[in-house]
């Protein structure tokens, strides 16, 4: 490779991530002048605060997604992460454990099964979906097993009752006094540390190299394995935080509350503008996919479509948004 | 990749087998055969009344749509690369609603049946090739998307199980009788694999799977054989779906997503390579009812209310251990292969 190929491929790239991020954002706007427009309300306060608040859950869930997918993976067990926190947590509350070692435990544990995930994924590439599915849906199994034995406090249809704590439930809460709830605050915190780290160290200039191409990146002394464990550990914890989150908002351990969000944080992902191929994107394009999800969700309600059919209309927005922008090569331009 | 390049024009014209070759192509049997044996013995002990005639014709209605949906998708994951068909689930659901509950009254003989699944799978599965081939987005993406698509509107046209199967199918999930259509179905499904792998067009579609560019500069026209490839699966999707539909005897607008994952698993477990051209037809039949043995042998275990959860619990640990066992056999495998690569490289 000679170097003007390596800046024009650099200059490509850029090209590339402006030209999503301009893309994502026409979307965006377009809906929501469709939504203000067509809808009563749209525009209030009140309802672009409850929007953020939803926007905060799949946004923090899709910090994790994003970065598997920047070195060229995927990760399908934050649903089951979501749900295993959300019911667990609940658990060490009706034990009687302090709130703050609860969280601690539930976030450290997630990012032990995170870690185990990554570490199965890297060692052979292409199998982290299934891995990850595999893992996930286990622990999903385990974590309801536990929460169901011992005593009265059982689950009963992946329900758990119990009482969550007041600063919990207060960081999804609209009434606070910066005027948003404290769960997009924490997001949008969460958002600038992932893109400074992303940005400006090692570390996150490694992932990228690790997407772009994994062969010059070990060359180059990027440890392989333990970015991949690194990555899948921050995407368990992530996912387990907006289990805590999605607790706090619902008042109730459920195990299938993490389930739209097996598939949304890929799509949102997609749809922002990171290829699923690695190397290219960033969290920044997800939280454009992150909003217009959330805005095409309060325009579908508002047309009163079903849950189904916003899941059916996430679908067929995905394939032109993937196909403008991330397509591979003909083979004929590879050989 | 010089070196296996070079060894392409030799393995496609089919000389003798070294050792070596015969190992690396049965070594992926390895992982759902022993565990086949392993769960065979269990339920055995556990639950006798499988060996019994009226035992075995419910294993294979039960088995059934999971395997034949899991040789459907093994045409996609053999076109690589990365071809899991995440659609698979809701697709079977979707013709599954569709034979219950639109097919009219004169069409509800077998004939016509059979013709009108087929027919739906493939054009699904034809229209996702095409997205995949032409626009060029990779295969997770589009059957993602047309998941989303068809689990959502498979719970718009019915939002409740409902419905009823005519009869000559409904009584398919009795299982009374181990020679039954359901057995001949089956017989004539493998039939037909073993048919369809013998083509040109099935060769073309392993040479695309391992390396699409080489399959490209060897004349392989690559759109049409990837419209092949889905094809394939579509057909057997569609049988896979009559098969459902004996089994549950009516529509149900619920199992896309548990199917999906069911039969990614199965073809996992099967040894299944997901980088493409290498997955065997016998691997997912084994992982398949790998996947059904290990629903039988937990029922023959008491958990109580706990039940479902130790089926996921279960599930996942089965999966994520197959893979392990999987990779640590073709390390060992392919360590020998590796160093003569690496040398070569140098």
């Amino acid at each position: 490779m000679s170097s003007v190929n390596v800046s024009l491929t650099d200059a490509r790239a850029v090209v590339t991530q402006y030209r999503n991020l301009a893309m994502s954002g026409v979307v965006l706007v377009g809906l929501v002048i469709f939504g203000a427009t067509t809808i009563d309300g749209f525009w209030s306060l009140l309802n672009l605060r409850q929007n953020l608040v939803f926007a905060s859950f799949l946004g923090i869930a899709s910090i994790g997604q994003t970065l598997c997918a920047l070195i060229g993976g995927l990760d399908l067990s934050i649903a089951f992460v979501i749900g295993a926190a959300n019911i667990g947590i609940v658990k060490f509350f009706n034990l009687g454990w302090s709130s703050a070692l609860a969280v601690l435990v539930i976030l450290c544990a997630a990012a032990g099964v995170g870690a185990l995930s990554g570490l199965i994924s890297s060692r052979q590439r292409g199998q982290d979906l299934v891995v990850t599915l595999g893992v996930g849906t286990a622990l999903l199994g385990l974590v309801q097993i536990a929460v169901s034995s011992g005593g009265n406090s059982g689950v009963s249809g992946g329900m758990i009752m119990g009482t969550v704590p007041k600063w919990i439930t207060n960081l999804t809460s609209l009434d606070s006094a910066i005027g948003f709830a404290p769960s997009v605050v924490l997001w949008a915190v969460l958002a600038a540390i992932t893109m400074l780290l992303l940005r400006r160290t090692w570390v996150g200039r490694g992932l990228y190299a690790l997407g772009g191409n994994q062969t010059a990146a070990e060359r180059v002394l990027i440890p392989r394995r333990w970015m991949w464990i690194l990555v899948y550990a921050v995407s368990a914890v992530t996912a387990a935080s907006a289990g805590i989150l999605l607790l706090g908002f619902t008042g109730g351990g459920y195990a299938a509350v993490g389930n739209p969000y097996l598939f949304t944080t890929i799509a949102a992902v997609l749809i922002g503008g990171t290829s699923l191929v690695g190397g290219q994107g960033g969290y920044g394009l997800t939280m454009m996919g992150v909003l217009i999800l959330t805005v095409l969700q309060t325009i579908l309600s508002g047309y009163s479509l079903s849950y189904s059919a916003q899941e059916a209309i996430y679908g067929a927005l995905i394939i032109p948004m993937v196909a403008l922008y991330a397509r591979s090569p003909h083979p004929r331009t590879l050989v | 990749m010089i070196a296996s390049d070079a060894q392409l024009p030799q393995r496609a014209g089919r000389p003798h087998l070294s050792f070596g070759d015969v190992f690396a192509r049965e070594k992926t049997l390895v992982t759902p055969g022993s565990l086949f044996i392993v769960l065979f013995v269990m339920a055995a002990i556990r639950g006798p009344h499988l060996l019994s005639s009226d035992g075995l014709a419910g294993a294979l209605i039960g088995a059934g749509p999971l395997v034949i949906a899991t040789m459907a998708i093994t045409a996609i994951a053999i076109a690589g690369p990365a071809g899991v068909d995440l659609s698979v689930g809701p697709v079977m659901t979707f013709i599954n609603i569709e034979l219950v509950l639109k097919v009219p009254d004169p069409l509800r003989g077998p004939v016509a049946f059979f013709a009108i699944a087929i027919g739906i799978g493939i054009a699904l599965q034809v229209a996702m090739a095409t997205l995949v081939a032409v626009l060029r987005v990779s295969t997770v993406v589009v059957t993602l998307a047309v998941y989303l698509i068809v689990d959502g509107l498979n719970t718009v046209i019915l939002p409740q199980p409902g419905g009823e199967a005519p009869s000559w199918l409904a009584n398919w999930g009795a299982g009374s009788h181990v020679f039954s259509p359901v057995l001949y179905v089956l017989l004539a499904t493998f039939a037909l694999w073993a048919l369809i792998s013998r083509t040109t067009l099935f060769r073309n579609i392993r040479l695309m799977g391992a390396n699409d560019r080489t399959a490209f500069v060897s004349g392989v026209r690559l759109i049409p054989t990837r419209l092949g490839a889905h094809a394939i699966a579509g057909i057997f999707v569609g049988i896979a779906s009559i098969m459902y539909t004996g089994l549950i005897g009516s529509a149900d607008p619920t199992a896309g997503q548990s199917f999906t994952l069911s039969t990614v698993t199965a073809l996992v477990i099967g040894g299944a390579s997901l980088a493409g051209g290498r997955a065997r037809a016998l691997g997912s039949v084994l992982g398949a009812v790998d996947m059904w043995l290990i629903s039988y042998v937990l029922t023959t275990i008491n958990f109580g209310l706990n039940a479902s959860y130790w089926v996921q619990l279960t599930t996942g640990a089965v999966l994520v251990l197959a893979l392990l066992a999987g990779g640590v056999l073709s390390d060992l495998a392919g360590l020998r292969q590796n160093r003569a690569q690496a040398r070569a490289h140098i």
